[in-house]
């Protein structure tokens, strides 16, 4: 029993990571801009083609494709934000919706036609395909590596918000828009910054992700949905709601799994529900005027 | 659908190269003969293009338009021209009872082919006394769909070209009899495929071999991302062998994952019921332990016969790849309607059915019997054991082992599977 | 808020294009046709109810399909159980409207986002049991057969519905009748109660409309019609599958409300049409419908910010549209 909870747990934990990932950059986008990005999953699914195309690129590094994949989902963010989502700032949340769920069709047959729709999986990174024997049974390395990479990413969201300059304009736009403007900041560069911000860090769950899962058109639709439970689960707008509630829905699963196989589809969806009924704007979200 | 109109446009211009063939070639022995039928015959596709599992209808689209291209050139059936459209089923149900609705009532069809999804093979099944077209099913596997739709509903316009989960659960059951192991845990899917195909192997391998023991098993939901929690509370059980039917891009995760968490270590035995398909071998590479068991519906290097070697030629000179199952179930599909109809001599709908029951199709798979109880083709699809061979870009199987058809395919009048 | 095409003259004639065309598809088509009639007509009712809260009060019910497939699964239980068609579908609505009354419990008092998220959790529930409780709804194979035998009304009304074109009649009708009694219902004192809320939510509560209890009987009544076009689907295609309860079936009225426009009571209506209309075309011509679809999406929310009626109202109007749409939400309920 010790073993499962435990191991189990530890394993939840690394899901979790993924998910936070995508989830971190979903909240961010809508603290400061208000839009919820539907395409937050097809960013995550170009980030692990993109990362693919450079890793077979550079002769297999999957280190260098870590480093630019995601930076290339940050340009294609920039595209994003700054020809398209820009012209509908005004218009109701429901059309900014549509306009993102656009994105999603749109990415999803362009890497079809450019990468064609078979599954693609590069191998593990040797260094990584280790495992460590934790509770008496094998850990993937890559697992503890992945909740390294998650919690080094929190601690630089913290740090890059609290700490500097573009964090403390970010978060005053973040809890009053208007003011912030009254205040001079330029919102039309911030808006651009966080957003490209979201998608390098959607990019990056899917960079992660190609050595451990397959990559096929469509798959950021398996897990956008998800993203949303968290960020409304953890409050919309707050990054420790984001994380929190990441590490939630990560540890429901790998234990529903073990505990409550039947119930597990309906699990996460359960949570967010009783979450919400008993606090509507979420574990850490700000209550609504 | 553009590739569909491609299809549609290249089946003219074959028309008129068939045509010309036709003439010119000597009027003898082995030429088809002219039944002036309505020409073209029109076939409906349906098979999932998009999502993540669209590699499966690309496959299953290869396989169709090599054997359309075929028939026409060679006099088409009984003198006329095959046209085919091609839709995606998008594995809804709703969709699909669309798609087939379309092709028989707007685009003429005169026989409807494909489908992935087990739901939607039952649904379409469902509708065809309406419709009152011939469907085969190239790749929707549940033993519902023959055992029920046809056997007990009489449904007679429905008939399965490819292996039902037969081949996932019974046959999979005669390999592991013969494995050095006892403690069977399961990963699958968990809809009704997953469940059938684990019920039906326990029952089986029960019945060879009573000291086996299941003691564990994992369902994981359509769209699973990640089996790490599957993997790690499966092998909290301490199996000796995983059976799994986990297939397309959750069979690569599945995989891929199981492999960090040393499973392949710990473990004596995998098996994979869909772990053949060309989707799984390409996807895998060379990440695919040697050894994993796995079959499909057919695998291209069975049986070693002279048919086969040439469809896999042939296919691979107008595709460029080896050809995966629905490739072959797709293929066999078109010539099953050109032997039926050339023996029927007419488009109608019961004198077709007639021919189609208890026929013998000659597929790349092996000679084949439509049986006419519950209109399953019964064919032999084996189990081997994954290798990597320099002589194939992609991971091939080793050690192929064949189930007895006989013994394997559930027979009328289709008692409960017990397990 | 009513310009020319709402004039009394402009609606009149709209509703009498609209049943012409449903009259006129079993005259001049064949059998597809009617089939896909049917799917046009069964999400305009769906679009329809869902924008009775969107269009109105500004909350975007994310989970739709929730109720949809409450009306499409009752209803598939009670004709395999051999209850007459009418019957089977009236009682399929109703226990839609029951399950929209206890989702709508907890909804009500959410605003914006959280009421849409709400509703998709509540929706992605509702799949959740459909998948998993396979004794009764058959799990992801869903109920296959339903029969579409006798109407079930007394005397020569007593049709058999086996014929599409027979089905076609009474579903086409039973749409048209629930259009009209929804529209009828916009005008309503419900209606206008939900008007005052989304002006201005608190001058409404102050001035006696209890503001949640209206949002709540809009719930249920839009779960009702949503479950109606559920319970209308089940014998059209004789097999309901869990599907119809996904958040991609939730997304499908959203999207036709949203291209039609969700500012007048027409735009589902015209947006239903586009949408599956256009779908219907671009699969024809490519296998990358998602594309197409996209890009057309695409041009939709950047050229028309209120969807296709909203633009050709402001056109009418002579209202500068790029001046930027109404926000339906502008004084969502607190």
């Amino acid at each position: 029993m010790g073993r499962v909870l435990l191991f189990q747990g530890l394993v939840g934990l690394t899901e979790a990571m993924y998910l936070w990932l995508v989830a971190a950059g979903l909240s961010l986008i809508f603290g400061v801009l208000r839009v919820l990005n539907f395409a937050h999953g097809a960013l995550y699914m170009i980030g692990a083609y993109l990362t693919y195309a450079v890793f077979r690129a550079f002769g297999g590094n999957f280190w260098v494709a870590l480093l630019v994949g995601p930076v290339l989902v940050a340009l294609i963010g920039w595209v994003m934000e700054v020809f398209f989502l820009r012209r509908v700032y005004r218009a109701d949340v429901a059309f900014q919706l549509l306009l993102t769920f656009a994105f999603v069709l749109i990415l999803d047959d362009l890497v079809k036609l450019v990468f064609g729709p078979v599954y693609q999986s590069p191998p593990t990174p040797r260094s990584l395909s280790g495992a460590v024997m934790i509770f008496g049974s094998p850990l993937p390395t890559y697992h503890l590596f992945i909740l390294a990479a998650g919690g080094l990413v929190a601690l630089g969201l913290w740090l890059f918000l609290e700490k500097t300059r573009w964090g403390l304009l970010v978060r005053a736009t973040a809890a009053d828009r208007e003011m912030a403007r009254a205040l001079g900041v330029r919102s039309s560069r911030l808006f651009t910054g966080v957003f490209m911000l979201g998608a390098w860090l959607a990019g990056l769950g899917g960079a992660l992700s190609i050595p451990v899962r397959s990559i096929s058109p469509g798959m950021g639709e398996l897990i956008i949905i998800e993203a949303f439970v968290v960020v409304v689960l953890g409050g919309l707008g707050s990054l420790r709601g984001a994380f929190i509630g990441s590490l939630a829905i990560g540890l429901l699963h790998s234990y529903g799994i073990v505990f409550l196989p039947v119930f597990e589809l309906a699990l996460a969806y359960l949570v967010m529900a009783a979450v919400l009924v008993v606090r509507p704007w979420g574990l850490f979200g700000v209550r609504e005027a | 659908m553009a590739a569909s109109r491609r299809t549609t446009r290249r089946t003219f211009l074959k028309t008129g190269a068939a045509g010309l063939a036709a003439l010119a070639a000597p009027r003898g022995f082995g030429a088809t003969p002219d039944l002036k039928l309505k020409k073209p015959i029109k076939v409906g596709c349906q098979t999932i293009l998009s999502g993540p599992l669209g590699g499966y209808g690309e496959f299953m689209r290869k396989g169709a338009v090599l054997a359309m291209e075929e028939i026409n050139a060679s006099g088409g059936v009984g003198g006329s021209p095959l046209e085919l459209n091609f839709r995606d089923e998008e594995l809804k149900v709703d969709v699909g009872v669309k798609n087939a609705r379309y092709f028989v009532d707007d685009w003429g069809a005169d026989f409807l082919i494909g489908i992935d999804s087990s739901a939607v093979a039952l649904a379409v099944g469902e509708i065809m006394p309406t419709l009152n077209k011939i469907l085969i099913v190239t790749h929707g596997a549940t033993e519902k769909f023959n055992e029920d739709l046809v056997y007990k509903k009489h449904i007679k316009q429905c008939f399965r070209i490819c292996v039902p989960v037969y081949q996932d659960g019974i046959a999979s059951a005669f390999i592991a009899k013969d494995l050095p192991v006892k403690k069977w845990a399961t990963i699958s899917p968990d809809y009704e495929y997953g469940h059938t195909s684990w019920k039906m192997f326990r029952a089986t391998l029960k019945r060879m071999k009573p000291e086996v023991e299941f003691v564990g098993e994992s369902f994981a939901k359509f769209g699973t991302v990640d089996f790490s929690s599957h993997i790690s509370k499966v092998m909290g059980a301490q199996p000796e062998a995983i059976f799994s039917t986990e297939w397309g891009g959750e069979a690569v995760t599945m995989v891929k994952q199981a492999k960090l968490f040393k499973v392949f270590e710990q473990t004596k035995a995998f098996m994979i019921a869909m772990g053949s398909a060309m989707d799984v071998l390409q996807g895998l590479g060379a990440d695919y332990p040697d050894g994993v068991w796995a079959s499909g519906r057919y695998y291209f290097g069975y049986p070693d016969t002279p048919q086969n070697k040439k469809f896999v030629e042939t296919f691979r000179k107008r595709w460029q790849s080896y050809p995966s199952y629905v490739s072959e179930t797709s293929y066999a599909a078109l010539y099953a309607i050109k032997k039926a109809v050339e023996k029927a001599k007419t488009l109608e709908i019961d004198p077709v059915i007639a021919a189609l029951e208890g026929l013998q199709v000659d597929r790349p798979a092996g000679p084949c019997t439509i049986r006419k109880e519950d209109h399953q083709a019964i064919y032999a699809v084996p189990w081997g054991r994954i290798k990597h061979d320099p002589n194939f870009p992609m991971p091939i199987l080793g050690d192929l082992r064949v189930a007895p058809t006989d013994e394997y395919y559930r027979k009328p009048p289709f008692p409960p599977v017990e397990a | 808020m009513e310009p020319a095409a709402r004039s009394g003259a402009g609606r009149a004639a709209a509703a009498a294009v609209l049943c012409a065309a449903v009259l006129a598809v079993p005259a001049l088509f064949g059998a597809f046709a009617q089939y896909f009639a049917l799917n046009v007509l069964l999400l305009m009712l769906l679009a329809l109810s869902f924008n009775l809260l969107f269009g109105m009060t500004g909350l975007l019910s994310f989970g739709h399909a929730a109720f949809y497939a409450a009306g499409a699964y009752s209803t598939a239980l009670l004709l395999r159980a051999g209850a007459p068609l009418f019957p089977a579908v009236i009682a399929g609505a109703l226990c839609a409207a029951v399950l929209a009354a206890v989702v709508g419990a907890f909804c009500v008092r959410h605003t914006r986002v959280y009421f849409s998220m709400l509703t998709l959790a509540f929706g992605m529930f509702v799949y959740a049991i459909v998948w998993k409780w396979t004794d009764v709804t058959g799990g992801d194979d869903g109920l296959v057969g339903i029969p579409r035998m006798r109407l079930g009304l007394p005397g020569p009304f007593d049709l058999n519905l086996a014929p599409l074109r027979n089905y076609y009649w009474f579903a086409a009708l039973l749409v048209l009748a629930s259009a009209g009694l929804l529209h009828r219902l916009s005008r309503s004192p419900l209606g206008l109660a939900l008007r005052a809320i989304r002006e201005n939510a608190e001058r409404a509560e102050f001035s006696g409309i209890r503001v949640r209890r209206t949002i709540f009987l809009a719930f249920v009544v839009a779960g009702a019609f949503a479950g109606l076009a559920g319970a209308l689907l089940a014998p059209l295609e004789q097999t309901v599958a869990p599907t119809a309860a996904h958040w991609t079936k939730s997304a499908e009225p959203v999207m036709a409300t949203l291209i039609g426009g969700p500012f007048s009571f027409a735009g589902p209506i015209v947006g239903a049409v586009v949408y599956l209309g256009l779908k219907e075309i671009i699969v024809r011509f490519t296998e990358y419908w998602l594309l197409v679809f996209g890009l057309v999406l695409l041009g939709v929310v950047l050229a028309f910010r209120g969807g296709l009626l909203g633009a050709a109202e402001a056109l009418l109007s002579r209202r500068p549209w790029m001046s930027g749409p109404r926000t339906p939400a502008a004084a969502s309920p607190r």
